[in-house]
Formats: C-alpha cells, structure tokens, sequence
C-alpha cells in the first residue's frame, strides 16, 4: 500500500471515528448504511472486479449469511456476533455448490445465471423453504448483539462495529490483493486463456474468489439481520444485487478505493438530496451508460500499470480484443 | 498516479463537506425552537409503490394540523408536523425513524404497510416516542408488549374473523384460499385457514399467486379443478381485477371474495364492470360512508380544501390517529410519552373518530368492530352490504 | 385430464407472447454477440405507447376495430423500433471495440433507465387499457373453452414471426443480416454495411418486442412499469431454450417454456412458478448451452 493512500484511510477512519460528535442519529445511521454497501461492495468486488466473473446475484449469498445469523439467534439462542462466522461459512458453502456448475459460462451467460440464482434464493425465502425462514413476514426479533460485555444498539455503537469490521475487511483484501491468490485472479481476469497456459488452475481460484466473496457477503448479512432486527424476503432481491453491481462498476472494478467511494456516492448521494429519491434509479440507470462510453474504468481505476513491458503487451492484447471475434451462432436455422 | 490522488482527496473534501453540511443543519434546527411548538411526525409512504395511500395520509393529517392550530392549537402551542418518506420499504422506513428521533417529534403517525412499521417501532420504543401506525394489520406488532405503540387500524386477525364468518354466511361448503404471498396476505389467508379449520369447514385449495404478473389462468384453472363454492382471495386488487377478468373469459361463475386491499376503484377498471358486479370484499367503512356528526363535517372541509373525497381510508385512519394523539396530549396535559400512553389507554374511551368510536387496549390495538362487507354492483360501484 | 389440455392451451397463449419477445434477444444476439438487457423494458415501452396513442387517437372509434388496432400496432413498433436504433446508437455502438463488460453494463443501466423513465412519466401505479376492444367471447374446442382473444394473440405471434423468418432467409437484407451474423469482418470485405445491418437488427427485435407490449396490453388490460423485467427474464430464457440466435428456435422455446411454467404450476406449485423458469434457464445453460435447436453458445475459457 502505497503512503498516499494510507494517509488517505487514515484520515477517513479518523473522521468517522469522530462522526457521532459532529453528526446526529439519522446521519450516523446513514454511514452505517453506507459501511454495510461497502462491505458487500468488497465482497462482491472479489468476484467481480478481481475474478472478472459478472456475478448479479451476491444478494443470493447476503441472504443466506442474514438467515443464517438470525435462525442461528432466534432459535438456539447463539449471541448474533458467535453467529457471524457461521453465517460466513453457510454462505461459502451455498456459494461453492451453486457456483461449481456455471463457472464456466462465459460472462453475460453467467450473469444471467447468477440474477438467476437470486431470484430462486428469494423466492425460496418467501415460501418459506424448510419452515424455517418465516416466509413473507421473514425473521423478527433478532437479538442486539453484545460486544464486550456492552449491548450494540444505538447507529453510533453499530458505526464503530460496521466500520471496524470494514476496516479489517480493506486490511485483509489488500493483502489478499498481493498475495498469490490476488495475482493469479488479476491474471485471470486480464487473459484467461495465457493464465491457464501458464499453469495457474482457472477454476481453482475462480471457485475460491466466488466462495471468499460469498462468504463476506453472508458475515455482512449476519450483521445487518443484527442491526435490522428483522429481516424479510424483500430486502434481498434483485435490486440490491444491482446497487451492489453498480458501486463496483461505478467506483472502478478492482480496486479497494474505488469501491469504497462507490459505496459512499450511491448509497450516501441519495440521503444528502432526499428530493431526488424518486429520480434515483433513473440517474444510477444513465450513469451505467454514460461511465461505460465515457470513464469504463470506474472513478478510482485501479492501478494496473507497473512495468512498461507490461504495458506493451496489454496494448497488443487490446488490439487484438478490438478485432472482432469469429462468430459462432447465426441467425438461420 | 496523478487522478488517484485528485480522486481520493474529493473523496474527503467530500466527507468534510458533508460533515460541514450536517453540523449547519444541525445549529439551524437546533432544539431552541422546539418549546414554541409541539412537534408530531408523520411516517408516511410519499414515494413507492403505496405512494398513493402516502399522500393522502400527509393530505389528512396536514388538513387537521390546520384546523387544530387554528383552534389555538394544543397546550397553548402550535402543532407542527414533520413529514418523512418511508419509502414503503423496511430499510428506508428505519432511517426516517432516525431521522423523526433526532427532530424532537413527541409521537410519530404511521405507517402504512406492517414490515415497514415492524423496521421501525424499536427506534421508536427505544427512544421514547409514540407511534400510533394506520395500516399496520399485522397480529404481532402489538403482540410485543411495547409500551408506547399503538394503532388505529383493525388487526388481520379481526379481518379473519370477519371474513370466516362471510364465507360460512354464504353457505359454501367447499372453500378456496388464495393468497399472493406477502406478509399481509399470507397472514389473513392463515387467520382465515385457521379459523374454517376449526369449525371443520372444507379448505380445498391453499396456494399463493405471483403478483404483478398478467397471466393468472393456469392459477384459475387449478383453481376450478378443486371446484370450491368461494374462492377467497387475500391480495391486493391489480391482481384481483385481473383474476375477475380471466374468470369472466373462461366462463366459470364462482363467487369471489376478498379482503380490505382490494378497497380500490381500480379493481373495476381493470376488471370491466361485468366482471367485477357481485365481487364482495371485507373493509372498513370507505370515507363516502363514513356516518358520524364528526365525520360527516371533516369530509366537507376536505373536500373544499382537496377539492374531492378522500381516496383511501387509511388516510383517514391516519387522521384519527393524529386526533387521539392530540386528544392525549390535552387530556393528560403533557407531551411525555408516558402521560400520553396513559391517557390513551386508560383515559380516552369511546373518542368519536372520523371512522366511529375509538379506544384503546392495553396491547395497543382498537377496541371494536371496524370491518363492512362491501359488494360491487352493476355499474361498478362499491355498496356496503347491509 | 381437462385440466391438463385447459392448462396446455394456457401456456401457449403465455407463450405465443415470450416467443414474440424472445425474438428481439435472439436477432440481436445473433449479429452482435450481446444480451440486450433493455429489451425487456422496450417491450413494456410499447405497452404504455400504446396505451397512450390508443386514448388519445381512439383510432378504433374512427378505423373500426381491425383496421384500428392495426395502425395502432404498425405506429408502436414504428416508435420501439426507433427506441431501439437510438438506443444503439447511445448506449452500445461506442462500446463496439470495447470489452465484453461494457456492453452488458451499458445494457443493463439502459434498461434501468428505461423502466425508471416510464415510471417517472406515468406514476409508479399500473395502468388500464380502455375496456372491450379485443373480442371478448369464447369458442369450445373439443370441450376446452378457449377465449377468442387468446386464439388472436397466438396467430399474430405466429404470423410475425412467420413473416421474420421469410425475411431473413429471403430478401438481400435478410441475407446481409446473416452474413453480419457469421462473420462481422467478412461481411465487411464483401461490401455490406454492418453499421445498418445492426441498426436494421434494431429495428426490427425492438419493433417486434414493442408489439408485444401493445399485445400484453390489449389482452391483459393492464400494464405495469416493472414487468419488462420478468417478461425479459422469461423471454430471454425462451430465447436460449430454443437456441439463441435462431429464429424457429425462439418460436420453438417462448412456446415450451410457457407450457412448462403452465403444468408446473398445476401440478408441482403456483407459488415456485419463477423458481421453475429459472431452474430451466440455469439446467439448460449448464447441460445444453446449444438449446434445442440451436449452436454452441456457451465458451468455455
């Protein structure tokens, strides 16, 4: 991590450390808001941005972690936060059966699959799939959560615990990110074809970014069924698939940064001017087609270019992406 | 290198601003001019999908601010109301919770759909405010024993026993359920499904539809092959319309029933009026019939301040509830959560509201029958039956 | 057994309508490789043009009914059509060269917009198309009662996509669209003009996706701003049951697909209904990504 931007973390946990002297009830709720699209903004950015694989479904997995967490809670009595992990796991573990299947479906074919998957997670929950999900009515009465020895409830005491875990999660990813692991995704993102050839197991490590960023995705949801302390059916769909989607895209596929301010401009942008909360989904909808023509990278692009030759032979392989590929299907019979 | 570091310094000046934007916010509004008036919230659904019922909830409750503050208010105060959208989504509901918390509301009037109230009534019982919610039919919101929530809608399980009883009066033996399996429907479709079971009545048919959709004939015509006598359905009227109508087209002459969301002058349009004559459906009383001294008055200021009816009654359930919330602050003269829950438990009795007589339980619900059955006639009008 | 043939004919009428939208996916897939994720919402973009050229023209008061709604159908595809070559133009022809991301989130905020837009201009409330416009009686086919209406929406999806299929395979255009679609570079050499064979192809699947909005309408009597999600989703599966880029096989897969939503929600649930289309998008992606009649569409990498 370069020193620009730790300064730059370092002044943004200052501030919100410091938020709840400065801010009212409602606007510390927002933040909390806000660190909650950032968690799963980073779990999905795994998929998406660093495995390059369109996932439009991670409210799929955000589900299961919520339920998990708030089954776990209500009905063995297990402390929300003890549940954190477990939910974790369930959703890693949805994650790694579903996803095995249509890994290796080519991009929008995936996408596809995945608002596929989705919609029948929610769908299940509405019918209450195994008696245990409360169906429309959902889950309520999740229990606080207790963190050393003091009850979370108020939005500042969950600011601290979102924003903590947060911290911990951009930590983590940005190790990640160095590591083996994180080359090898970067490298499978850029050209799959060239990864495989040089030895990296392309399956291997898509499943393992799907099941990571799942298993994110579910810790979230356990902290936002503790926040909420209801959760229903309705706060999982599509749309908040899309929202997710969109921070990635919107504050630049890939990069830690970006989809921090992502989360920060399409959940945080909405409550400063509330007049504009109908208009919306209409200004995220014209965003998505203006940043694709005019900024593809996102508003904090991650950083790709370390070496010239690199660079040289990214350009030849935009070359050759521009010509177009040999087409396969046709329109006849 | 260079945008990396123009971009993430905007991000900042952006916080600060922001932070900035709220502290002003926060001196301008501050609590000083509170003690001149006495502030009561209304949570309401502006935007979304219940937009419609939102609106007339903030028509009703501003109508009768003005009427009250031009009778020289409450407590020697003027009321001002604070209106925040809840979006009719669960998430968006509890941060305009947050927001009403902060802005000094002595009670909260609202909300409109029973998840969207759920979200927000511990923000509410844990910061001591009133909530009083106007369409929340849902059992369990008062089956919690919060001490400062009330409302002034009837519960689902009222509307079981109500409908129950429809069907047994008209004599069918073999009765369908349909729901579309949200958590109000689902949740009368059970009361109902409950309550036939246990006087052994014949369920034949226990299934949830797809809302939004056009197409219900492969639904109606599983449905004719459990040839039910009734078929009652818990939803909401889009979906009814659009089952009277694919009924109509496939000749088949059961009778239909339904449950207070289908209280819309829509459902004949969608219908057609042939389609629609003879549906029955469980409300309370529409405001055209609303027949108390009081009422009768209030929906001729209404109509001379909006220019027509109200639209919806849940609107003027919203308005009742802002009348006891008024009437409990003059009764126990004091604006302290406590004093007011006291007199609307213990103190008010009988209060002639707009949509007949209203008390409280302990539980926070309405003591009372609230609910009519209404029949569609020919010309598509909806009549209650006597 | 009643209820099986009753059911099989309400699927086809279900179907007759995902097939008609299902051909917009499929031509465009097949001359652009990109899943145009706004077809959805134009399909619905015609369910609400019509409704309001129908009230504010009255044309089948002035034409009679035929002629009327005729007019009525050639001005909304008209007006999609031109939606959907503006739509081109804007959203995917600067992302030609680009990659595969791009177009699919460029798409995706298209159809964002478009479904955001209608509701801002016609309120988030459904709306009602003018009673009794259609014929309104039924005919008995071997006992089954069959609604006139529903025989007239079946034929037109069929004559519609009739006329495509005789289009493509038979006049110079059609076989320029089919070079386009083999090989884009090819067809280029050999003079043809990809640049107005896509805008053609844009045309066209949003003309015909238009028309089944003003179908939807006029049968249903009521449109909503959100439904082009589901009839894409369904349309879209369609689409790839029969084999995307193949215009018998999008008939072939609208059909089925509603036949199969159909039983199955006579025989297994009416409330898992969605989870049983999506069940059959995701087995046959991952069993027989050709579809039934199609080619290979699902790369491995």
């Amino acid at each position: 991590m370069d020193r620009k931007l730790l300064a730059a973390y370092g002044a943004a946990a200052l501030l919100l450390a410091l938020a709840p002297r400065f801010l009212d009830a409602y606007w510390v709720d927002v933040l909390d808001n806000v660190g909650l699209y950032a968690l799963l903004a980073l779990s999905l950015n795994l998929i998406l941005g660093d495995a390059g694989l369109f996932n439009m479904g991670q409210a799929a997995f955000y589900a299961v972690g919520a339920y998990t967490a708030a089954i776990l809670s209500t009905r063995l009595g297990l402390p929300v936060l003890y549940a954190l992990p477990l939910a974790g796991l369930a959703a890693a573990a949805f994650a790694a059966v579903v996803a095995r299947p249509v890994l290796h479906l080519r991009g929008d074919y995936l996408l596809i699959v995945t608002v596929g998957l989705g919609e029948i997670v929610r769908i299940a929950l509405v019918n209450d799939v195994f008696g245990l999900t409360g169906g429309a009515n959902g889950i309520f009465g999740i229990p606080r959560p207790i963190l050393f020895g003091h009850k979370v409830k108020r939005p500042e005491d969950f600011l601290y615990l979102i924003w903590g875990f947060v911290a911990v999660t951009v930590f983590l990813f940005h190790r990640l990110e160095q590591s083996r692991f994180g080359r090898a995704l970067n490298y499978l993102r850029e050209d799959p074809v060239a990864a495989e050839g040089s030895g990296v197991d392309t399956v291997r490590y898509k499943l393992m970014a799907f099941v990571l960023g799942a298993a994110w995705a579910g810790m979230a949801g356990s902290i936002y069924a503790a926040k909420m302390t209801i959760i229903s059916p309705e706060s999982f769909g599509f749309w908040e698939s899309v929202i997710l989607f969109l921070i990635v895209i919107l504050g630049g596929s890939g990069s830690i940064p970006g989809v921090l301010l992502g989360a920060a401009l399409v959940v945080g942008l909405p409550e400063l001017f509330r007049g504009f909360a109908t208009a919306r989904m209409l200004v995220f909808g014209l965003v998505m087609m203006v940043m694709m023509v005019v900024r593809r990278q996102g508003l904090l692009p991650l950083r790709r270019v370390r070496f010239k030759a690199a660079d040289v032979a990214r350009a030849e392989r935009e070359r050759a992406a521009a010509r177009p590929a040999p087409a396969r299907a046709e329109v006849s019979p | 290198m260079k945008c990396r570091r123009l971009s993430l310094s905007k991000e900042n000046r952006m916080k600060t601003r922001m932070g900035l934007a709220m502290a002003l916010c926060l001196l301008a509004g501050g609590p000083a001019r509170a003690a001149d008036t006495i502030k009561i919230g209304l949570m309401a659904p502006l935007t979304g999908s219940w937009a419609s019922e939102g609106q007339e909830m903030k028509k009703n409750v501003e109508l009768l601010a003005k009427e009250q503050n031009a009778k020289g208010g409450v407590l020697g105060k003027k009321i001002e109301v604070v209106t925040e959208d809840d979006g009719g989504d669960p998430r968006t509901a509890s941060l305009a919770a947050q927001r009403l918390t902060t802005k000094g509301v002595v009670a909260v009037i609202g909300t409109y759909g029973s998840a969207v109230t759920e979200a927000t009534q511990n923000i509410y019982d844990e910061a001591g405010i009133i909530q009083v919610a106007n369409g929340s039919t849902a059992v369990r919101l008062t089956e919690k024993g919060l001490k400062y929530f009330f409302r002034t809608c009837p519960r689902d399980d009222e509307q079981g026993k109500v409908g129950a009883a429809a069907v047994q009066k008209m004599g069918a033996r073999r009765i369908a359920l349909l729901h579309d399996n949200s958590a109000y429907s689902k949740g009368l479709a059970d009361e109902i499904d409950a309550i036939l079971k246990a006087k052994r009545a014949n369920v034949v048919f226990f299934d949830a539809l797809t809302p939004k959709e056009q197409d219900y004939s492969a639904i109606l015509t599983k449905l004719k092959a459990a040839k039910p006598d009734v078929v009652f359905f818990t939803g909401y009227y889009p979906e009814a319309g659009l089952l009277l109508k694919q009924k109509k087209q496939m000749g088949w002459n059961v009778p239909f029933i339904g449950g207070d969301a289908i209280n819309n002058p829509d459902l004949v349009k969608i219908a057609g009026k042939d389609a629609a004559a003879g549906f029955e459906f469980l409300s309370p009383p529409v405001p055209a019939d609303l027949d108390t001294p009081e009422a009768k008055a209030y929906l001729a200021d209404y109509k001379r301040t909006y220019g027509g009816a109200p639209a919806s009654i849940y609107g003027v359930l919203a308005g009742d509830g802002f009348r006891v919330v008024v009437k409990a602050i003059e009764g126990g003269k004091s604006t302290k959560a406590d004093a007011i829950r006291n007199y609307l438990v213990n103190g008010l009795k009988n209060f002639p509201g707009f949509t007949g007589k209203i008390s409280f339980n302990q539980k926070g619900d309405r003591v009372g029958e609230l609910y009519r059955v209404y029949v569609v006639d020919k010309a598509g009008n909806f009549v209650m039956k006597k | 057994m009643e209820q099986f043939f009753q059911q099989l004919t309400n699927g086809l009428a279900v179907g007759g309508i995902y097939a008609l939208i299902a051909l917009g996916y499929t031509m465009v897939y097949g001359v652009m490789k990109l899943i145009n994720f706004a077809h959805g919402d134009l399909f619905t973009w015609g369910g609400y043009l019509g409704l309001t050229l129908l009230t504010s023209f009255l044309l089948q008061d002035r034409l009679g009914v035929l002629a009327g709604v005729g007019v009525l159908a050639l001005m909304v595809m008209g007006l999609v059509g031109l939606m959907g070559v503006l739509l081109e133009r804007a959203a995917y022809r600067p992302l030609r060269e680009a990659p595969r991301l791009s177009a699919v989130v460029s798409a995706l905020g298209a159809s964002i917009f478009l479904q955001n837009a209608l509701m801002l201009l016609y309120g988030a409330q459904f709306q009602v198309y003018p009673d009794g416009i259609l014929p309104q009686g039924s005919v008995d086919v071997f006992g089954l009662r069959i609604p006139v209406v529903r025989i007239l929406v079946l034929l037109a999806s069929l004559v519609m996509m009739a006329v495509l299929y005789l289009f493509v395979q038979k006049t110079k255009i059609g076989t320029a669209i089919r070079a386009a679609a083999i090989d884009q570079g090819a067809a280029r050499l050999m003079g043809i003009d990809v640049n107005r064979v896509v805008s053609i192809v844009f045309l066209i699947g949003p003309a015909l996706g238009g028309s089944a909005g003003l179908l939807v309408g006029l049968y249903y009597g009521q449109v909503n701003f959100t439904m082009g999600w589901v009839y894409g989703m369904k349309a879209f599966t369609a689409a790839i049951l029969g084999g995307i880029g193949n215009i018998p096989g999008a008939m072939v897969g609208g059909l089925l697909l509603g036949v199969v939503e159909a039983l199955g929600a006579a025989y297994l649930s009416i409330a898992w209904k969605d989870a049983i289309a999506f069940c059959v998008l995701i087995l046959i992606l991952i069993v027989r990504p050709t579809g039934l009649l199609g080619e290979r569409v699902a790369e491995k990498v």
